[in-house]
């Protein structure tokens, strides 16, 4: 916010020059007026249901569909057992020609325990295994739907068909947001993955909470760079800002008017607060490495993990990070090798992240988020298939930071990794526990549509207080 | 009824031995910290009625009784089935439900239907059960969320009162100024006729006046005045677009399908267009609505163009929503979107809400939503394509009209010469076939190696003077060996006719020719054939007028290979070998020989000679030539025949045939119930008909689909008229009478002036359903016309201006931001879009990792831009445009300051403003250059304080004169008095 006094003060001093040509003290009393701070903007901070346990949340979303069993959710069994028929009336294989009869399959990962709690997770990951004595690991993961598509949007909006305001949204519309010169939620996104905008979205909501797309690159929100030299852009808004209140001094209901006259000062904020958020100049040389960022380039998951970390620092509500996009992504179909380099591009700068954050004393009030849209079969039509297919009815996903219980898993899955058994968790009940973490009972957080209450969690979810601290 | 729970748990001695009080505790506790005091009816519908629809309909519901046990009504229960009474309210001992999901005696749910339930869910049940099971649900008093009593006396369901004044825009006024009064509030007075233009060529055209319109309606006397700009205004093509854009939000018309892979509709924009022509010509709103639900079955005329355009307007149907991967495994959520948009959009009613149950709160049954769905599924929508399904299909054909219909005449007549002249007819070709075959004799035949460059006449020896007939054929013939590849072979064939030395002919002077219309070359009497002789003799009629980017080489072949085609430079061509100059190549196909025929013009001895090389240095096995003579002049003439017949090559562009994405008729039956929305769990049938509220009047003619009769139900239904009465004013205003436009249900908002509603939908009757006049009415009134300066008491007692004490300014929407923009830099192309640069329908790949994806730039009205479901075009998204997924009955009128980031850097707002300023600098003007521009963007002159404040800062902006101009027309298209209509 001081950033934004600056800004103004800097305003008047330069506005003062125009006093001699225009009406004078009445003018400026209106700029003053229209352009004092107030904190009632649709964005402002609001209370929640009860207090907070987290502030922000950093949610991870990795595009495709991620293995559990060869990643977070060890199943001995399935060495024992490799080769094996079984009969599963599973969504991926309904008539499926080629599909008629399958086979269980080994991971390809080996299983070791870490850290204190000796929570087992596979090669793949060694480095979020390094920190997985700050996890809640959910095994018992499940959604409604197989198809990439519908499964993204659900994890997204908790709607598996049509559009709905997205998790962001919601949580930006119930919080608000600390930082008027940023948006409230910000997804970081090479490309655009399954469902296109729609998971970052506002739907009904006031638009005010749509997610802002940064494209991690050399212009990272649309048109947030100066297109003239500071001091013209300066003169112009000026000029603008002057003229404005003429206009608005000749009316008598201007609350639209100064909103928008505000506006423009925020906007002129951002063209230097977005860069600065993404300007890693002064990020140290060890932290740098530590995500894996090389300091010339503005991509990778290592650049988006730290943006991540740098937005949440100055105010950013909800920070969502895909890590690929549509295509090219964890959807191992035809050979489950490709989870290693998308492993590998994720992995340092996750476990980076979570240390950094800590270190900061910042995980005290963000939740980080780890989550896929689906696991991967445990099974394939031949045992020796290299790949595995698209898997609603079990998958992991992780919670760690404000409000999370430190090194545990919760929830189990059958012996093969096939179903969830123990304390299933469903995306509605996924939904239900975040915003619960953000001081929401997601029964309540609801925005009247069309004449209905609508809610994240749709008619579903209950909270899984097992994970919570 | 309030439960105080604590006190319930506290004293509650029964339930011990029932279900783990545990549990209940667990359950209840945050209940007694957060909501002690809910209502049983909210607790029923929040907590009860879900768990019941989700774990026990299944068999205990509608027409499902197992065990002779309903739970869908409280009757249900209070009789009980087999057992007796399921439930005793307040008496958890004598209530065999409980004991049944408790496990106790019977087990419900069986373990087949989903298994005991959790804990949790026996302890809402319990809890319900012990305190009296409230519930709501009775059968006969209510019809889904309404009670009987109340569905028929709904104010919005009631006739419409006849009209019995004269249409006078006092009348309003009278309405509107009665509660000013009631309120103490005084009506402002009307705005300056500057502000009255302004504000009426917006509303109507979604565009500003010119400056010069401004003066005119200023100066002219006539009390006619602005009835003289509101008629012109009204017969402009413009208003059609921006009312039609009005018409594309309610029903969510969008582009793209949808569905995962988000693919374009190509001809939705027969509709798109169809609703700008009709909202021009003012047709009838039920005409218009009728049309668009049944405009296939009964059009408005006689005409093929009546006839064309109701099935166009049956648009409004297929453009809906498509969903999912394979689109028909998901068309009971697309029968969902047309359900819920028929229902928003031409009834104010929410009956998509009655999918999965019914209503809670409106007189909607879940027997009335399939009732309808039944009408709709036994309708033939138009396919998108989806990603397992790639094409479109089921595109409804046009008739051509007009001019068009003349060129498809000439169209089809061309095709049908081409097609009894077409290219290797299969006939001709087995006949010639046939011929060959014992007619032909071998006359020489070598292999060419690498480097090889063999001569015809050495290995012809004897046979190099040989007697042909006239119309028999020579022919050498090439085959591949056993590679196929690196076969580029030079042939050269020379023949000599011994009795007459100028009688001569080579392959050499074809070269020259080659560039004919066909693979049939006449040369002073003989003919030459390229031929694929191993499938016939078929011509080779490809023609090839550049072969790998070199324009030099030319000639015929069939599909790639075998082919014949020449350098035809006189310089070296290096390609994928060195093609020397003037030189005739040729190369087999993979499995077909190539062949070059010569037709004899007369009976002779004639001399053959020539050679065969390799043309690929280096490369492959060689080739064999064979130097053949066909005698057979039935052969020969055939040949000719053919070849004469293939001249004609090129078949006739085809036109693109006008199809419309739009629906027919279908196959027709009723629907069965789906029972929680789910169409794997198929209830009864339900019989197609109108809603049970309404009287319930079945189809009368049930083997059609029933789209006619339910396009005659909606648009006489009172409704009808006050939600359409209701949008008008509305799109006038900014805010209906009933403010929530597609909910006059009883969660929807009460309308802020009865009475005022009441006469306009009278007035909509009285005129026959058409808008123009409504629209000269309300514009004619005091309200609309007055100034937009609220009073500061009305600013406290009234800040959201419902009861109209002044008209209420707006900001433009985002299509009229974009579309003064052009208009102001004389960029805005008026002439009306049509259909989508999109790429051609055999190209489209798409899929959910590759959805279709693209925003096309145009300087048409911002109506015509593609518009997208599942990626929103960036800047219709930034300033609240339409949703593409459902209707949006009223913009949005956001600030945020990414809108503010766009005037200050966005390119094409850039370069509108610089364009602006260049023009005006760039003009013949009597006024100054501030002057231009405030006429230009406002309308008006400046004030002195406006002179000076863009004055002084172009005197004080650095740069070139250029520049500085650009510079303050930036600020004035950025200003809010741009932006916002008084």
């Amino acid at each position: 916010m001081t950033k934004t006094n600056g800004i103004h003060i800097e305003g008047m001093n330069r506005r003062s020059m125009l006093r001699s040509s225009v009406a004078g003290s009445l003018l400026l009393s209106g700029i003053t007026e229209c352009l004092a701070l107030d904190d009632s903007g649709p964005l402002s901070p609001k209370t929640t249901h009860f207090p907070a346990q987290a502030k922000n949340v950093i949610f991870l979303f990795m595009t495709g569909g991620v293995s559990h069993i060869d990643t977070f959710d060890p199943k001995p069994a399935l060495h024992r057992d490799h080769g094996k028929e079984i009969v599963a009336d599973h969504p991926e294989i309904k008539e499926r020609p080629g599909y008629e009869r399958i086979y269980l399959k080994q991971p390809q990962w080996e299983f070791s325990p870490h850290g204190e709690s000796g929570i087992e997770v596979s090669t793949l990951f060694p480095h979020v295994a390094n920190c997985v004595d700050d996890l809640a690991i959910i095994r018992s993961m499940h959604t409604s739907h197989s198809n990439h598509y519908n499964a993204t949007l659900g994890m997204h909006t908790g709607s598996f068909s049509v559009s709905r305001p997205s998790i962001g949204s919601w949580i930006t519309h119930g919080m608000g947001t600390v930082n008027q010169n940023l948006p409230g939620f910000v997804v970081i996104a090479p490309r655009q993955t399954y469902a296109g905008t729609q998971v970052y979205s506002n739907d009904f909501l006031p638009a005010v909470n749509q997610g802002t797309l940064v494209v991690p690159g050399t212009e990272p929100v649309a048109n947030v760079s100066p297109r003239l030299p500071k001091d013209k852009q300066r003169l112009e808004l000026d000029a603008l800002q002057a003229i404005n209140a003429l206009h608005a001094n000749s009316r008598r209901n201007t609350a639209a008017l100064n909103a928008r006259m505000k506006s423009f000062e925020t906007a002129y904020g951002m063209q230097q607060a977005v860069p600065d958020a993404f300007d890693f100049s002064k990020e140290s040389k060890e932290t740098l490495e530590s995500y894996a960022v090389d300091i010339n380039s503005t991509t990778g998951f290592g650049w988006q993990c730290l943006a991540a970390r740098r937005l949440v620092e100055r105010g950013v509500r909800f920070v969502e990070l895909i890590d690929t996009g549509s295509s090219g992504n964890w959807d191992a179909h035809g050979d489950m090798m490709t989870h290693v380099a998308l492993a590998k591009n994720v992995d340092q700068p996750i476990g980076a992240l979570i240390k950094d954050l800590k270190q900061r004393g910042m995980l005290e009030d963000t939740l980080v988020v780890w989550t896929t849209e689906f696991g991967r079969t445990p099974f394939n039509n031949t045992a020796d298939a290299k790949g595995r297919e698209h898997h609603p009815w079990a998958f992991t996903s992780w919670l760690a930071g404000a409000g999370v219980k430190k090194g545990i898993t919760y929830g189990e899955t059958d012996e093969h990794g096939l179903r969830s058994m123990v304390d299933k968790v469903h995306v509605h009940d996924f939904h239900a526990t975040i915003l619960h973490l953000l001081g929401f009972d997601h029964e309540k957080l609801t925005y009247r549509h069309a004449g209905r209450d609508y809610r994240l969690t749709d008619v579903e979810g209950s909270v899984v207080k097992g994970i919570l601290s | 009824m309030i439960f105080y729970l604590p006190k319930f748990v506290a004293n509650d001695k029964h339930w011990r031995p029932h279900v783990g009080i545990r549990y209940l505790f667990y359950f209840l506790v945050p209940y007694m910290l957060t909501c002690t005091s809910l209502h049983a009816d909210e607790f029923f519908e929040k907590k009860v009625r879900p768990l019941l629809v989700a774990k026990c309909y299944q068999c205990h519901a509608g027409t499902k009784t197992s065990g002779g046990l309903a739970l869908d009504t409280k009757e249900g229960w209070a009789k009980g089935g087999e057992s007796g009474a399921a439930i005793v309210p307040g008496d958890i001992e004598a209530s065999l439900l409980i004991d049944a999901i408790n496990y106790k005696g019977l087990e419900m749910p069986p373990a087949d239907e989903g298994g005991k339930l959790t804990s949790d869910e026996i302890a809402i049940l319990t809890f319900w059960v012990k305190n009296g099971a409230v519930d709501p649900r009775i059968t006969g008093q209510h019809i889904g969320g309404m009670s009987r009593a109340e569905a028929k006396s709904w104010w919005a369901y009631q006739p419409v009162s006849p009209i019995d004044q004269a249409d006078s825009p006092e009348l309003i006024d009278i309405y509107i100024n009665r509660r000013l009064q009631q309120h103490g509030l005084e009506a402002q007075d009307l705005s300056t006729r500057r502000e009255l233009i302004r504000r009426a060529t917006y509303d109507l055209t979604g565009l500003p006046p010119t400056y010069e319109e401004v003066v005119t309606f200023q100066q002219d006397p006539s009390p006619h005045a602005f009835r003289k700009v509101v008629d012109r205004l009204l017969a402009s093509d413009e208003y059609g677009e921006h009312w039609g854009r009005h018409w594309l939000d309610v029903i969510r018309y969008a582009d793209t399908a949808g569905e995962n892979s988000d693919r374009p509709l190509p001809h939705a924009w027969r509709y798109r267009n169809w609703v700008i022509q009709s909202i021009n010509q003012d047709i009838a709103f039920t005409d218009f609505v009728q049309q668009q639900l049944a405009g296939d079955l009964r059009p408005l005329g006689e005409s093929t163009d009546h006839k064309n355009d109701g099935i166009i307007a049956t648009g409004y149907l297929a453009v809906s929503r498509r969903y999912g991967h394979d689109i028909n495994k998901d068309i009971h959520l697309m029968h969902e979107d047309v359900i819920d948009n028929v229902g928003k959009a031409f009834l104010g009613m929410t009956i998509g809400c009655a999918r999965c149950h019914d209503h809670k709160y409106d007189p909607i049954t879940a027997n009335d939503y399939y009732a309808i769905y039944g009408i709709f599924s036994s309708t033939n929508f138009s396919f998108p394509g989806c990603e397992p399904i790639p094409q479109p299909s089921d595109l409804i054909p046009l008739t051509y009209v007009g001019e068009q219909a003349r060129e498809y005449e000439t169209y089809l007549a061309a095709k049908a010469r081409y097609d009894a002249n077409r290219p290797n007819n299969p006939e001709t070709i087995q006949n010639l076939k046939d011929l060959a075959a014992p007619s032909l004799t071998l006359l020489a035949t070598a292999n060419v190696g690498q480097n090889g460059n063999e001569k015809l006449e050495v290995h012809l020896g004897d046979n190099r003077i040989h007697r042909i007939k006239k119309d028999e054929v020579l022919q050498l013939r090439i085959n591949r060996n056993g590679n196929y590849g690196a076969d580029t072979t030079g042939i050269r064939l020379n023949i000599q006719n011994k009795q007459d030395p100028e009688k001569n002919w080579s392959s050499q002077e074809l070269i020259a020719l080659i560039d004919s219309d066909s693979p049939f070359i006449e040369v002073r009497g003989a003919r030459w054939a390229f031929l694929d002789p191993t499938n016939g003799p078929k011509y080779l009629v490809t023609k090839r007028l550049e072969i790998g980017g070199h324009a030099a080489l030319k000639g015929w072949a069939f599909g790639d290979n075998p082919s014949f085609y020449a350098n035809t430079s006189n310089t070296t061509v290096s390609a994928w070998t060195t093609l020397p100059p003037q030189t005739l190549f040729t190369h087999p196909g993979p499995n077909e020989d190539a062949a070059i025929a010569w037709i004899c013009p007369e009976d002779g001895e004639y001399e053959i000679s020539g050679h065969v090389l390799d043309g690929h240095r280096g490369a492959g096995d060689g080739v064999t030539f064979y130097i053949e003579h066909i005698q057979s002049a039935v052969f020969g003439n055939g040949l000719a025949k053919l070849g004469n017949a293939n001249g004609n090559l090129t078949p006739p562009t085809p036109l693109i045939p006008p199809v419309a994405y739009a629906v027919t008729e279908g196959t027709v039956a009723d629907a069965p119930l789906q029972i929680r929305g789910d169409p794997e769990q198929p209830g009864d049938n339900v019989q197609r008909r109108w809603l049970e509220v309404f009287g319930g009047t079945p189809l009368t003619n049930p083997q059609d689909s029933g789209r006619l009769e339910l396009a005659h139900w909606v648009t006489a239904h009172p409704l009808f008229a006050r939600v359409l009465a209701n949008r008008i004013w509305q799109w006038h205003f900014g805010s209906g009478i009933v403010s929530t436009s597609n909910d006059f249900g009883s969660r929807g908002a009460a309308p802020t002036h009865p009475q005022l509603l009441e006469f306009l939908a009278g007035q909509v009757i009285a005129n026959g359903y058409q808008l123009k006049p409504l629209h000269r009415l309300i514009m004619q009134s005091d309200a609309y016309q007055r100034s937009s300066h609220g009073s500061e008491l009305a600013n406290t007692e009234d800040p959201s201006n419902q009861l109209l004490s002044h008209f209420t300014p707006r900001r433009l929407s985002a299509e009229e931001i974009r579309d003064s923009l052009l208009l102001v830099s004389k960029e805005l192309d008026t002439q009306p879009g049509q259909h989508h640069p999109f790429p051609p329908e055999t190209s489209w790949n798409f899929s959910q990792h590759a959805p279709f994806n693209a925003v096309y730039a145009t300087n048409k009205r911002s109506v015509y831009m593609m518009v997208q479901r599942q990626r929103r075009h960036p800047f219709l998204a930034l300033f609240d445009g339409p949703d593409p997924n459902a209707s949006t009955p009223v913009r949005g009128q956001t600030t945020v300051p990414t809108q503010a980031l766009y005037f200050l850097n966005d390119e094409f707002f850039h370069s509108s403003a610089n364009l602006t300023a260049t023009i005006i600098l760039a003009s013949e003007r009597s006024a100054t250059t501030i002057e231009e521009i405030y006429q230009l963007l406002f309308q008006r002159m400046p004030t002195a304080a406006e002179t000076d404040i863009t004055l002084n800062f172009v005197n004080s902006y650095d740069g070139t004169n250029k520049q500085k101009w650009q510079a303050i027309t930036r600020v004035l298209l950025s200003s809010n008095e741009f932006l916002y209509v008084d």
